[in-house]
């Protein structure tokens, strides 16, 4: 009897591949991407920097973004963080934390000065804050609740409209 | 007027392709000869239009046609000319434009190339596989791609092309080198659905074949070390590899290319693995489809930041159409031609070849599991993870080494079987060069297993790779032909790539092993001394070119010669851009960056100085492979015959026994 094994090789290949062209078709855009963290739902790691305490920011919600300037994405989010920061500067309802991961002080402020961005910059020079919080590598995000509870974890870059829908979703649960 | 050029320009190409296609495809139905001459004849249709479509964008760049959104989102007056015209591909709707450009050239080639066989049925199925090919770009251009939109009011200047893009001339290069690559592997793709579609795998097909993929796979590999070197020169970080999804994306139809190109001589000497190599090929196009796809719709996070773009859906439908072809024609066609024979003996060319195959096959499939992964994950149970360096290092090093290690045993392995003296008189030489190797690499102090086996390997490959060169030199002489012979036809051109390989794999090993990386805070005329090196700082100097502010340090490196890393501040673009300076030297080189310039007038500044050994040799490897495969597509000496050739002609009937 003649073999069919190219038929059935091929018959299988074409169950794999189908099933591998929905989950593209289905993937969510790299973009403010959610991670799963085990800080979910749990209170806030310690965020303290030379002139900058979390708890300080208690009712309000904080986006804490570790970033660094060598990084890629990090300088393309940064346009969409200002745009998040401002539209919420007046409200004071929400605001925008970053925590330097392996990087030059010096780079980090000449960074914001060119770039624009006036919120609180915490340095991490031992990179205990990234420890933490469980940072792998950068850009990454988390959103605090004013209760101070971890409500999201975001990997990847920052596009504000995801931002402020995610932070509508987050609002609506709490 | 340039955007209506540039449509008129598209649509006649789609035209001249839907046209084409449907003349073919009559012709083949009714044995119509002369339809099927004027379908493949519409080819040069399909190419004029895509010749007027760049035409067309680049007079609109050069011309500053603002009116275009194209050219008002990628151009501005001040961008130098070599980067106007490189703004043909630096985005999206450009890149497609070259992207046709460079298929219709292909297909135009063929048709020139096949002119008097041009009544065969093949040929015109081939041609219409390509036609279908082009006309699906070609919609893309007048769908979501369109680069000849036009936007009102018309502004007045544009923001240029991303500054990364238009900080070196290697962006003018590497693009067209990985098109021409990516894009080529449409040929054989091509042949291979009509092979399968007419049941015809005779030896012709196959050697011409061979050779489109062995062009498209060299413009592939100089494309893909041209990127990394771009990535070395131009982004800072010292680095020339990172796995990063896009990166991949060019890696995995290389892999499977290179697969082909050793797996085929398989099938023409012993007549075995034809759909195995017919398999290659389409999964070869299909991985291109799927790279554009992966770099193009933003489903995956890369360094290179690509946004979301609307072509994301029409790229994966296009996927998802090919690989439904492929494996229909596959599952059809493939057990009618599969070969009887079988190898004879693990220790032979052959076997060697299929080793060769499963390792490239795994290689590919590890890599593309670490760029999907994140996607699979996600899709299963939600989580979202991120795969890194760390395992494809793990993962590939094994697969890297292997490779290696055969690199040296299968030159030396003959056809069918080989007895053990034959191979301890072959690799003698191979082995010792391996334990030299081996040897310097620990006298001068290399240590880890990896990188260790990488260069005794890579002795063991290099002068197993030499050994053959010098066979052939010898038997040119002795043939009284001239020396140049040694070097050129496919076996001795394959040598000479092998070499460049064995130089990129020792560099690569050793460059991303033993490299230092420090940042300095340096006064003025302060040195330092890093890993040998004396580094001084000298001061910096701002200016103006153009319209960039630049600001660039002046570093002296072991007391010779100054460099000059710089930070470059673009207009309309928020961020700084960083010049890095290397200090080259076949044995080392000293990686300068102006990690951040001083804040008040003769204060310190902060210099990052990396010191990588041997990555030099990557760029001489890699230049060493590319003319090693313009070598093998030279014809060399007239080959033995083969030791047991394949049934010719009519295969249906003897593969059915």
């Amino acid at each position: 009897m003649r073999s069919r094994a190219a038929l059935i090789s091929a018959a299988v290949l074409g169950v794999l591949a189908a099933g591998f062209v929905f989950v593209l078709s289905t993937a969510e855009p790299a973009t403010t991407r959610k991670a799963d963290s085990p800080l979910l739902g749990k209170l806030a790691p310690p965020l303290v920097g030379a002139d900058y305490d979390i708890l300080d920011s208690a009712g309000q919600w904080v986006l804490v973004n570790f970033f660094a300037t060598w990084c890629t994405p990090c300088i393309a989010e940064h346009d969409d963080l200002v745009a998040f920061s401002n539209a919420h500067a007046l409200a004071g309802d929400a605001q925008v934390v970053s925590v330097v991961f392996s990087d030059d002080p010096d780079n980090v402020l000449a960074f914001f000065a060119e770039n624009g961005g006036d919120w609180p910059i915490v340095l991490d020079g031992d990179g205990r804050i990234a420890t933490d919080w469980g940072v792998a590598r950068v850009p990454e995000s988390y959103l605090v609740a004013p209760n101070g509870e971890v409500r999201a974890k975001i990997i990847g870059g920052i596009e504000v409209g995801k931002l402020e829908q995610l932070l509508a979703e987050a609002k609506a649960t709490s | 007027m340039r955007a209506a050029l540039g449509t008129a320009g598209v649509t006649l190409g789609l035209a001249g392709a839907v046209l084409g296609l449907l003349t073919i495809a009559a012709g083949l139905a009714r044995n119509r000869l002369d339809l099927q001459r004027r379908g493949v004849a519409s080819v040069w249709v399909v190419l004029a239009g895509a010749v007027v479509a760049a035409v067309a964008m680049e007079w609109a760049l050069l011309s500053h046609d603002f009116s275009l959104q194209y050219v008002a989102q990628n151009h501005s007056l001040a961008t130098p000319f070599v980067y106007t015209v490189a703004s043909l591909w630096a985005a999206l709707e450009g890149s497609i434009i070259l992207w046709c450009l460079v298929l219709a050239g292909y297909a135009a080639a063929v048709v020139h190339r096949f002119r008097h066989q041009r009544d065969d049925r093949l040929v015109a199925w081939a041609v219409l596989a390509l036609l279908a090919v082009c006309v699906f770009f070609f919609a893309l251009m007048l769908g979501p791609a369109n680069p000849f939109r036009t936007i009102s009011p018309v502004p007045a200047d544009g923001p240029g092309p991303n500054p990364l893009l238009q900080n070196h001339p290697l962006m003018a290069i590497h693009p067209p080198f990985l098109y021409l690559g990516y894009v080529g592997f449409t040929v054989p793709f091509a042949f291979a659905v009509a092979a399968l579609v007419t049941g015809r795998l005779d030896e012709g097909w196959l050697s011409v074949t061979r050779r489109w993929t062995v062009i498209a796979w060299g413009c592939l590999t100089v494309g893909i070390l041209l990127g990394a070197w771009w990535s070395y020169e131009v982004l800072g970080w010292g680095g020339f590899w990172a796995w990063d999804p896009v990166e991949n994306a060019s890696l995995l139809p290389w892999l499977t290319g290179t697969a082909y190109i050793h797996s085929v001589m398989v099938q023409e000497r012993r007549g075995m693995l034809r759909v195995w190599n017919l398999s290659l090929l389409l999964a070869t196009f299909s991985l291109t489809i799927l790279g554009t796809f992966l770099t193009r719709s933003g489903v995956l996070d890369s360094v290179h930041s690509f946004t979301e773009s609307p072509i994301g859906p029409w790229l994966l439908a296009f996927f998802g159409a090919v690989v439904a072809t492929c494996l229909g024609l596959i599952g059809w066609r493939g057990d009618l031609l599969r070969a009887p024979g079988r190898i004879d003996s693990p220790l032979s060319r052959e076997g060697a070849f299929l080793a060769n195959n499963v390792l490239f096959a795994a290689f590919a499939f590890v890599v593309l599991l670490g760029t999907v992964f994140p996607l699979l994950i996600e899709a299963v149970n939600d989580d979202r993870i991120s795969v890194g360096e760390p395992y494809f290092n793990r993962m590939v090093t094994p697969v890297a080494l292997a490779l290696l290690f055969l690199m040296a045993v299968a030159p030396a392995l003959p056809w069918r079987k080989a007895s053990t003296e034959l191979l301890r008189t072959r690799l003698q030489w191979p082995a010792w060069g391996g334990a030299a190797a081996l040897v310097v690499a620990v006298l001068v102090g290399a240590r880890g297993l990896s990188p260790l086996l990488a260069f005794a390997l890579g002795g063991f490959a290099g002068v197993a790779a030499l050994r053959q060169l010098g066979l052939a030199a010898r038997a040119a002489r002795r043939a009284g032909r001239s020396p140049l012979r040694a070097i050129t036809g496919r076996t001795n051109g394959g040598m000479v790539v092998h070499l460049g390989v064995v130089i990129v794999a020792v560099a690569f090993a050793a460059a991303s092993s033993y490299s230092t990386s420090v940042k300095l805070r340096l006064e003025e005329g302060e040195t330092r001394s890093v890993s040998g090196h004396e580094v001084t700082y000298l001061g910096v100097e701002q200016y103006r070119v153009g319209d960039r502010r630049v600001v660039k340090a002046r570093v002296q490196v072991d007391g010779g010669r100054i460099y000059e890393p710089a930070l470059t501040q673009f207009p309309n673009a928020t961020q700084t851009i960083g010049t890095p300076s290397v200090a080259w030297g076949f044995r080392e080189d000293v990686y300068l960056t102006l990690a951040a310039s001083p804040e008040r007038e003769g204060g310190p500044a902060i210099i990052g100085v990396i010191i990588e050994p041997l990555v030099s040799w990557l760029w001489i490897g890699g230049g060493i492979m590319a003319a090693g495969t313009a070598l093998s597509v030279v014809p060399g000496a007239p080959r033995r015959r083969a030791t047991d050739p394949a049934p010719a002609g009519d295969d249906l009937v003897a593969a059915g026994r």
